[in-house]
Formats: C-alpha cells, sequence, structure tokens
C-alpha cells in the first residue's frame, strides 16, 4: 500500500489535498447541525462556529503540508527518494487514521440516548466536543508535520552552506525553552558574557537579570499592599475585624431565627412542658449519660455519687431539690446554670435537648439508687395535675409551693 | 604581587559542629518526647520537670539556640575566614564565644525543666541568661567584624551581609525583648504589659525566625551551595536587591501573629501587608540559589550535600510563600491557633533549618579531615528518612490543623456549638500519632548522620590549621565606573549601620505608636490589678508553661464568643507582665475561665484532668496539691509591679500576704465544702485563685479594689 500511496502522492497531491477536506467537511457537516433547535443554544452556536474555524485552519495547514512536501519530494528525488516517501506515507497514515476515528465517534455518538448538558441533547453536546477535540489534534498532528518537514529543509541549508556539524549543536544549545524565557535565563553557553570576574574563594557571580515574574510579582505585591491599607484604614470599604463580627453575628442570628420557625422548636423556661415521649426520654438520657456532661458530677445514675464519692452535683432522684424540682425550674437550672457550682448548658445543648433531658431526669425521680447523696435543698412535692394551658398560674402555684415548703423545711431545721 | 601564607582555624569550627550534632539530638528527643506526651500525656511519667508545658520550651530553645544556633556559628566561622581570606580575628574570643554559647544552652537545659521562664515564646530564658547571651553575643560581633576587619579580601560577598544583617539585628530583637524587671535571682516581670508585651514578644519572635533562622543561614546558602555544586552565583543583582527588600520588610511583619487580638488593627494591617510583600524578598533567596544549580543537576543526582540542600531550599520557598499566605485574614482566621502552625513552622525547622545544617555537615567535616565523606549511600538514606519524616510530619498536621478549625467553628442550625472543645482534640489524636512517627523517622535519619560522619572522621585526618595564602588587601586604588553597590562592600561599618537604620524603621514605626497613643489601648475601669494570691498563681501558670496549650486571647468570632465568652478587649491585659495569649489551642481558650467551674472542679481537674474531662490529653498536676506556696517571694512581686506602674497603694508589699493568706484561706474553706481537704498554702490554691479571676473583671459589677480589700 505505501508504493501505491507514495506513487498517487507524487501524481497528484493537489487532488489529495481536496480530498482530505472534502472527507473533514462532510464528516463535520454530520455532526454539525444536528436538529434545528440546537441553533438557538449559545453553547452549540459557539461550538459549531469553532469547528468550522478549526476546519478552516486545518484546511490551510494540510494544503501547506502536501504543498510542501511535493516540493520536498521534487528535490529529494534525485538523492534519496525513500525518506521523503516515508514521510509523506506516515502523514497521510495518520490523517486517514484521524479521519476513521473521526467517523467512530460520530457512530458512538448516534448510538447515545438523549439528555440534556448545557440545553442541548448529551449527545448532541459530547459529539461536538469530540469533534473539536480531534480537530485539535489533526492541527498538531499536522503542525508537527510540517514543522518536520521545515526542520529537514533547515538543516539541508545548513549542510549546503558547508557549516560544520557543530554549529547544529551549538544551535540546539542556544535554543531557549519555555521555562528559560519564562525566566528570562541565558543560555548557560553564554555564561561567560555574564561573569563579573569577582571571586569570592572560588566563588564567581553572574550577572543575570531578574526573572520577569520575580520583578512584576514583587510590584503587584506592594501596590496589594498599598490598596489594602487604603481600603482598610483610609476609605474603609473593607471592614474592620469588629465589623466583621457584627455581621457574622446578625446573619447567624437570622438563621436561627428563620430555622427555629421553621422547626417550631422554640421553647423556654416559660413555655417548656414535660416530655413523656419515649424517644425524647431516650435523647436526654444520651445527652446526661455523655461523659462531657451531667454524669462528670452527678454520676451515672443521677444519685450525686461519683466513683463511689459525693459529686459535685446532688442526687437528682430524690424529693429534694435546690433550685426547684419543677419541669421548669430544671430548664431554667439547666439553662442558666446557679452560681453555685451548677454551669450554664445554654451554649452547648439547644432548647429542645434541654427540655429532653429535664424530662429525662425528671422520669428518674424515685429510682432509688443503690447510694445516693445525702438530700440537699429543699423537699418539693410533685402537683397532682399541671394545668400546662395557664403557664403563669403554674409558676405562681410553684412559687407557692416552694414558699410553703420552704417554711416547712425551716420549720424541721429548728426542731 | 608577595602573597602571605596564613592558617584558617578548623578546631572552633570542629568544636561547633560537635555541639550542633550533639544538641540537634537532644532538641529532636526532646520534641518527640513532647509530641508523643501530646496523645499519651501518662509518658512525662508524672514528673514536673518534663511535663509538656516545660518540655515544649526546651524543644524550642534547643533547637533554635543550641542547634541551629551552633550550625550557623560553625558555618559562619569556616565560611567567613575563607571568604576574608584570613584566620579569625582572635582564637580566645573563638573560645571565649564557644564556651559561652554551650554554657547558656546548658544553663537552659537546667532551669526550663525547672519552671524557671519568664513565659514569652523564645524568649524563655531568665534575666541573668539573658545578660550572658547579650554578652556573647557581643564577643561574637567582635570576632566578626575583627576578622572582616583584617580580611584579605576587598569586597564582602553576599553572605557576610547577611551575617552582619543577623548580627545587628538579633542583639536589637534580644535587648529590646529582655527588658524586664528582676524580682529574684531566676525571677521577673516583662516591662512591658498586656498588647504592648504582645506587640515586643511577636516582633521579637517573628524576626528571631527571620534573623536567627532565616538570614543566618541564607548566608551558608551563599557559601556551602556554589561551592558544593562548583558553579557561580546566578545573579549578583538578585542577591542585592532581595538582601535589602528582605531584610527591610522583614521587621514589619510580626503583628500577623496577632490578626484578630487587641492588637490595634492598624498594627495588623501592617502586619499582613508587609507579609505579603516580603514574598518576593524571600523566594529572590530560593531563586538565586536553585538557579545556581543550573547546569549542575547532573550533581544534585550524586553529592547528597547537594539533595540536602535542595530540599532545604525548596522547603525554604514553601514556607516563605505559606506564611505571607497565612497572613491573611481569612486565612489565619481559619490556621491560627490551630496545628497548621505547628506543619508551616516544621516545614521551615525541618525542612529549611535542619536540612542546611546537615548539609553543611556532609560538606565541612570530610574537607577539614581530608577525606571523603564515609558513605554517601547511608547519607542519601539520610536524606530519604529525612524527606519522607518531614512529609510524614507536615501532611497530619495540616489535616489536623484544618479538621480542628472547621470543627470549632461548626454550628447545628439551633445555633449551638455542634462540638465541645474536648471532642475537636480527641477527634484528631491519631494524627499527633502519625506526627510522632514523622518526627521519629526524622530522628532516625539524624543517628544515620551522626554515625556516618563518625566514620568519616575516623578515617580522615584533623586538619587543626589550614594553610592558606593570599596577597595582601592594597590600600587604595582608584576604581572606576563601578557599580555602585560594590562601594558599600568595602565599607562593613557602613553597611553595619544601614541594616541597623533599616530594621529599625519598621520597629519603631509599630512600637512607639502602640505604647504612646493612648487611643490604641482604651482603658477598662473595672479593670483592677491582680490580688497577691493571684499573682503567685499567675506565675505558676507561667511556670508550668500553660501558655503552651492554652490561649487567653477571645477573637471576635462568632463561635469563640459562644464558647468562650465576649470577645477579649485590649484595655483588660494592662497588668499583665507577661502577656499570656499564646498561640496554640491543645486546650480550650482560658480568658474567661473565671467563674465558670467550681474551685472544686479546678481542684479536681488538676489532680486528674480525665476524672472532670474524659478524655482529656491535659497532664496530671499532682504537685500542685503537695507544694507549698512560697510567700515569701510575694513583697519583692509586688514591689516589681509596683515599679512597672501596676497601682498596688504605697507599702502594700509589706501586707501582702496578710490578704493571700486570707484569700487562700477561703478558697480552701471553700474546697471543704465539696469534701476536699487542703492546705491553704498549697500551689494549687494560688492556681485556682488565678484562674477563677481570669476575664471576671469586665463582667457584671466591678470587683473591689485591693485598697478597698485592705
Amino acid at each position: 500500500m505505501l508504493p501505491l500511496l507514495c506513487k498517487r502522492s507524487k501524481k497528484i497531491p493537489g487532488l489529495l489535498s481536496v480530498l482530505v477536506l472534502l472527507c473533514f467537511s462532510q464528516q463535520a457537516w454530520a455532526a454539525g447541525p444536528p436538529a434545528p433547535s440546537v441553533f438557538n443554544n449559545p453553547l452549540a452556536v459557539t461550538f459549531i462556529v469553532l469547528m468550522v474555524l478549526l476546519l478552516i485552519i486545518i484546511a490551510i495547514l494540510a494544503s501547506l503540508l502536501l504543498g510542501a512536501a511535493d516540493l520536498k519530494l521534487k528535490k529529494e528525488k534525485k538523492k534519496n527518494p525513500v525518506i521523503p516517501a516515508t514521510v509523506v506515507s506516515m502523514l497521510f497514515f495518520l490523517l486517514l487514521n484521524s479521519t476513521s476515528l473521526f467517523a467512530q465517534a460520530g457512530d458512538a455518538a448516534a448510538q447515545t440516548t438523549s439528555a440534556t448538558i448545557a440545553g442541548m441533547s448529551a449527545s448532541a453536546f459530547y459529539i461536538m466536543v469530540t469533534v473539536i477535540f480531534l480537530e485539535l489534534l489533526i492541527i498538531i498532528a499536522l503542525l508537527i508535520n510540517i514543522r518536520f518537514l521545515l526542520k529537514v529543509e533547515k538543516e539541508k541549508n545548513v549542510v549546503l552552506i558547508a557549516e560544520t556539524v557543530e554549529v547544529t549543536e551549538a544551535v540546539k544549545r542556544t535554543r531557549l525553552s519555555w521555562w528559560d524565557k519564562f525566566n528570562k535565563l541565558r543560555p548557560i553557553s553564554q555564561e561567560g558574557d555574564l561573569d563579573l570576574g569577582h571571586d569570592y574563594d572560588g566563588i564567581r557571580e553572574l550577572d543575570n537579570r531578574l526573572p520577569p515574574w520575580w520583578l512584576y510579582g514583587f510590584y503587584v505585591c506592594i501596590v496589594f499592599a498599598f490598596i489594602y491599607m487604603w481600603r482598610f484604614h483610609v476609605s474603609h470599604t473593607a471592614p474592620s475585624s469588629l465589623e466583621e463580627f457584627e455581621t457574622s453575628i446578625a446573619k447567624a442570628d437570622l438563621q436561627i431565627k428563620e430555622y427555629l420557625e421553621m422547626k417550631g422548636d422554640n421553647v423556654d423556661e416559660n413555655t417548656v412542658t414535660l416530655l413523656t415521649d419515649a424517644a425524647d426520654l431516650d435523647a436526654g438520657k444520651a445527652i446526661f449519660t455523655n461523659p462531657a456532661n451531667c454524669v462528670t458530677c452527678h454520676g451515672g445514675d443521677a444519685s450525686g455519687i461519683v466513683n463511689d464519692n459525693p459529686g459535685i452535683g446532688p442526687n437528682l432522684t430524690d424529693d429534694y431539690w435546690l433550685y426547684g424540682g419543677a419541669i421548669k425550674d430544671l430548664f431554667k437550672t439547666i439553662k442558666y446554670g446557679t452560681n453555685k457550682g451548677m454551669r450554664s448548658w445554654k451554649d452547648d445543648l439547644s432548647a429542645k435537648q434541654i427540655a429532653q433531658v429535664a424530662s429525662y431526669i425528671k422520669s428518674l425521680h424515685g429510682t432509688k439508687p443503690a447510694k445516693v447523696k445525702e438530700p440537699q435543698g429543699e423537699l418539693y412535692k410533685e402537683e397532682a395535675t399541671t394545668p400546662a394551658a395557664d403557664s403563669l398560674k403554674t409558676m405562681n402555684d410553684s412559687i407557692k409551693t416552694k414558699e410553703l415548703l420552704g417554711k416547712l423545711g425551716a420549720a424541721k431545721a429548728m426542731n | 604581587m608577595q602573597v602571605e601564607k596564613f592558617y584558617y582555624d578548623n578546631r572552633i569550627v570542629k568544636a561547633f559542629g560537635y555541639a550542633t550534632v550533639i544538641f540537634g539530638i537532644v532538641g529532636m528527643l526532646a520534641g518527640l518526647w513532647a509530641a508523643i506526651q501530646i496523645y499519651y500525656p501518662a509518658i512525662s511519667l508524672n514528673l514536673a520537670p518534663v511535663t509538656f508545658g516545660r518540655l515544649r520550651p526546651l524543644h524550642t530553645n534547643a533547637i533554635i539556640f543550641a542547634f541551629v544556633g551552633n550550625a550557623s556559628f560553625a558555618g559562619i566561622y569556616y565560611s567567613l575566614q575563607r571568604l576574608c581570606k584570613t584566620r579569625l580575628f582572635s582564637d580566645k574570643l573563638s573560645w571565649i564565644h564557644f564556651w559561652g554559647w554551650q554554657l547558656i544552652i546548658v544553663g537552659a537545659a537546667i532551669t526550663l525543666p525547672l519552671g524557671l521562664t519568664n513565659g514569652a515564646e523564645y524568649a524563655e530564658l531568665i534575666w541573668p541568661i539573658d545578660i550572658a547571651i547579650a554578652l556573647v553575643w557581643i564577643i561574637f560581633g567582635i570576632n566578626l567584624f575583627g576578622t572582616i576587619v583584617k580580611r584579605r579580601e576587598k569586597h564582602l560577598y553576599v553572605a557576610i551581609w547577611f551575617y552582619i544583617a543577623t548580627w545587628v539585628t538579633v542583639a536589637l530583637l534580644h535587648i529590646v525583648r529582655s527588658v524586664e524587671i528582676p524580682y529574684s535571682l531566676t525571677g521577673s516581670y516583662s516591662w512591658y504589659a498586656g498588647v504592648q508585651d504582645a506587640l515586643v514578644q511577636w516582633w521579637y519572635g517573628h524576626n528571631a525566625v527571620a534573623f536567627f533562622l532565616t538570614t543566618p543561614v541564607l548566608g551558608l546558602m551563599y557559601y556551602f551551595l556554589p561551592k558544593a555544586a562548583n558553579r557561580p552565583i546566578y545573579s549578583y543583582r538578585l542577591s542585592i536587591i532581595h538582601f535589602w527588600a528582605l531584610i527591610f520588610i522583614y521587621i514589619w511583619a510580626g503583628p500577623h501573629h496577632l490578626l484578630y487580638t487587641a492588637l490595634p488593627d492598624w498594627a495588623q494591617s501592617l502586619g499582613v501587608v508587609f507579609s505579603i510583600m516580603l514574598i518576593a524578598p524571600s523566594w529572590g533567596g530560593m531563586l538565586n540559589g536553585l538557579f545556581t544549580l543550573r547546569g549542575a543537576w547532573d550533581k544534585v543526582r550524586e553529592d547528597p550535600v547537594l539533595k540536602f540542600m535542595v530540599v532545604a531550599i525548596t522547603c525554604y520557598g514553601m514556607a516563605t510563600f505559606e506564611g505571607p499566605m497565612l497572613s491573611l485574614k481569612n486565612v489565619n482566621a481559619i490556621s491560627h491557633f490551630t496545628d497548621w502552625t505547628i506543619a508551616h513552622v516544621h516545614i521551615g525547622g525541618l525542612g529549611w533549618n535542619g536540612f542546611m545544617a546537615f548539609a553543611i555537615l556532609y560538606y565541612m567535616i570530610p574537607k577539614m579531615w581530608d577525606t571523603a565523606l564515609y558513605s554517601k549511600k547511608l547519607a542519601t538514606n539520610h536524606f530519604w528518612l529525612g524527606t519522607i519524616g518531614i512529609v510524614v510530619y507536615a501532611v497530619p498536621m495540616y489535616w489536623a490543623g484544618f479538621e480542628q478549625s472547621i470543627m470549632w467553628k461548626s454550628f447545628t442550625p439551633e445555633g449551638q456549638l455542634k462540638f465541645q472543645f474536648l471532642e475537636t482534640v480527641t477527634n484528631i489524636k491519631p494524627l499527633y500519632l502519625l506526627r510522632s512517627i514523622g518526627g521519629a523517622l526524622y530522628l532516625a535519619g539524624a543517628f544515620i548522620m551522626v554515625y556516618n560522619l563518625y566514620k568519616t572522621m575516623a578515617k580522615g585526618k584533623f586538619i587543626a590549621n589550614e594553610a592558606a595564602e593570599a596577597p595582601p588587601l592594597v590600600k587604595e586604588i582608584k576604581h572606576k565606573k563601578e557599580y555602585w553597590h560594590r562601594i558599600l562592600e568595602r565599607k562593613p561599618m557602613t553597611m553595619l549601620v544601614l541594616s541597623l537604620v533599616l530594621v529599625a524603621i519598621g520597629g519603631l514605626i509599630e512600637i512607639i505608636p502602640t505604647f504612646l497613643v493612648k487611643s490604641n489601648i482604651p482603658t477598662i475601669a473595672s479593670v483592677q490589678p491582680y490580688s497577691p494570691l493571684e499573682l503567685q498563681g499567675r506565675d505558676i501558670y507561667v511556670r508550668e508553661g500553660c501558655y503552651t496549650c492554652h490561649s487567653q486571647m477571645i477573637r471576635p468570632f462568632r463561635d469563640e464568643v459562644k464558647r468562650y465568652g465576649e470577645y477579649s478587649k485590649a484595655g483588660e491585659f494592662v497588668y499583665d507582665h507577661p502577656f499570656q495569649w499564646g498561640s496554640k489551642r491543645t486546650g480550650p481558650d482560658l480568658a474567661r475561665e473565671g467563674g465558670k467551674q467550681t474551685d472544686s472542679w479546678h481542684y479536681n481537674h488538676l489532680y486528674d484532668p480525665t476524672s472532670m474531662s474524659p478524655g482529656s490529653l491535659m497532664p496530671r498536676y499532682i504537685w500542685l496539691l503537695d507544694d507549698a506556696l512560697d510567700t515569701a517571694s510575694t513583697p519583692a512581686k509586688i514591689r516589681a509591679m509596683r515599679t512597672l506602674g501596676v497601682p498596688y497603694p504605697e507599702g502594700y508589699d509589706k501586707i501582702a500576704n496578710r490578704d493571700l493568706v486570707q484569700q487562700a484561706d477561703s478558697i480552701a474553706a471553700n474546697l471543704k465544702k465539696d469534701k476536699i481537704e487542703t492546705p491553704p498554702n498549697a500551689e494549687i490554691v494560688a492556681l485556682i485563685a488565678y484562674l477563677q479571676r481570669l476575664g471576671t473583671d469586665i463582667k457584671a459589677e466591678p470587683k473591689q479594689t485591693v485598697a478597698e480589700r485592705k
């Protein structure tokens, strides 16, 4: 096949180029306008324009390459016909290969089912992306081939001028990579020009320029500094630490309010009621027995005994309460703490959680753990029925009860 | 021209080299031990001298001043002689310098475990040692400049510029930071209080990193890198620009350690912008190092010295980019007080300083023993162990820092903090474990180095006095048409003065207004001096190094205000000599600890933290329960505080102990109510008094003044 290709290419390069072009354009066209609706999609239109543009570039490059190859073939014919033949055949192989890939992509795309991406069907999207990608690949392939041909040409010229091989090597050494250009590095071979003639214990110094990105980066940082100071301390368009703080608190408060309103979890010490649901009591137990919470001072069974010694907190299972034994009193004690050891939990527990743990504690009443701390506080008697509807009345009642019991306690103490 | 023959002094280099190795190992061991204590507190064996709070300062001081310090001195004395083509100015001064410095280190190694400390990070050493440091530093300066003056090389090489800037700036930093009022032979109070002390501290602390860990080591890089690679320095003009820019800008950046604190906003902003501007000058050093290796990268594959240097310089580049990023307020809000900072400093410490120190040892020792390195293979193994060690150290710490910070800031939708402080610590325990493995790998590498260097010395023969020759310096040649900076390079004293002026500018502009302008620290009427017992308790807090894990600075963030209480105000710290804001929270902030827990809670917690907070990583402070408080020191302490302007009434020092006993008795009585029997003169009572006072002054009603209590 190779000789055949070579022959053909020798004879009719122009025709081939047209063929190749056609081949591409056909395929592209097939993929290009899939459905009329696509033209309403800005992304699709952009893709199509891009595809057409890339196609034009491919056409130009292809003709350029074929022209160059043709020229070269003619020149080479006299000396060594083998090398150019392979070059060109390789080229065609590459191109043909690309077109076949192209066709496959089209086939695959036809099978995909429709889902939308960026407003067009998934298959259309992937086809277009694939087409553009392949077009880019082809352009790269073409460029590499053109470069290769031109390079061969250049080296030929060098030979023609009868320069030595060393020269080519020198050219190679002076060629700068993108890295060298980025850093403004001079070739090492030219180092001699940069030597400042300093010699410190054998250490020489070069006079290389500053890497441009470094220098401009430095300038940018300095400009940043001025803008920063201006914004924070002259124009005050940037928030100070405290302004930032206030904004964040206001924002958070709003969010919490919205959330609680949505959830309906906004009980406080005036509206709390005893929860009896097993789920609530389990939740309360989990909070209570968390090693970092209540058990530290009140003990695992709420007996006030921690590790066989009296804990810091009182027994919570008996009838005596330091700060009142009603659910509202418990809620309040847990929420705000007291000034005698009980800490405030309102920053650690939500209102609902406090209600749960308070209810759980109430549920422990009368459990009579094996070992308990001596009673602390005043005797508290649960009221028979608490009219939940009127919270104010309940509060008054409980205060009255407390007073009464207080007197009783005082009398008891006197006895 | 007649050449003169002279001898380089290798013995002093050898001595500093030995010290580097010994104290490097000691410092790293201390670090490893401290790292293990964080997740396994019992390994402190409940010994007071080696609990984390005392061990951590020992680790940092040993690494900074003993390991890197000695390595710098070794490298400076080695390179200075060769760059000046002369022997060191005075052998006698060299040896005074050497032994003086080692005595200081030994002094530190004794005093720090004993709890004798100033309570300021990297400036912990007590006042007699501070004076010794100043004296030895002056000896070093005389030797340095004496050598420069009698040089046979007309111009000063860039390495020496860095040495000069190092000397003058460290002198300035050390003197300003160490202004303190002694109240006993071993104890003193910082001259500055609260916000001002914080500013001076981080101006010092940041620039200790800059001028003790960076500039001398950059100087070493400028000598040893081109020597080892046998390549010319990439760019002379880059050297000039980055040197002057670096020393000028570096000094301003200290306040970035105090973002969102009670430090005035304008000072914080200066810290931010100068940190950002510092990227380029820092990277100038990295570029000059790495580009010098152009054309020598094949050697890097072979030569362990260059391997170490390449990673060191890369770490330097990473750390000096990360630093400015951490100085941006929005990043700092996440990273500060977490292990992120720890990761950051160890990229610098293990990577830049450690690897540079190893590199110069691997370079100098074969040279001075006139032989080749015993085993390149072992050195390469050391290199890989060290590199992997750095990665295994840093990655878990970055992770831990980020994760903990995010947990701190997590809220439930109800607006409650999602995690208790303790949960955020126990959660990262596995990462602490990993970190210590990284550190152990690094240390293992160092042991390999010790063996390798020992074998190298054994097979070579030490040249105590290395012969060299050079023509004498000819005075007064006409210099025409030269680059302006060359003139400066002939004038070491001008360079010294210029460096001093440049570094003084930044410090003065930040420090003076903070001290003089009243509006910077608004006074709060209800803030009163500590009672004598609280003052004694505070000194125990400082002694035990509580600041290494607990901050006393609530930043104005939603989560911190929720967790700890109202954010800290500048006026609250006016009687804090020294300030105790801390820089890391392995435990919670204590700025408003007062009144949060009962006396008995604190008592039990100090005796065994896990009894009150199961899973706590805090060590036990058993000795506080038995040791009696040294009340004899009270009058002297009160007098010192009065000298510093703390408004105790005239003659209060004589009756202070009466108040002290009274307060102690009331706390003991309070404890007794909770069935805790304690002698009122136990140290723990004083510490509880201090903890219960913290942050309470601005809460509720104004407290009784000392005068009223009388």
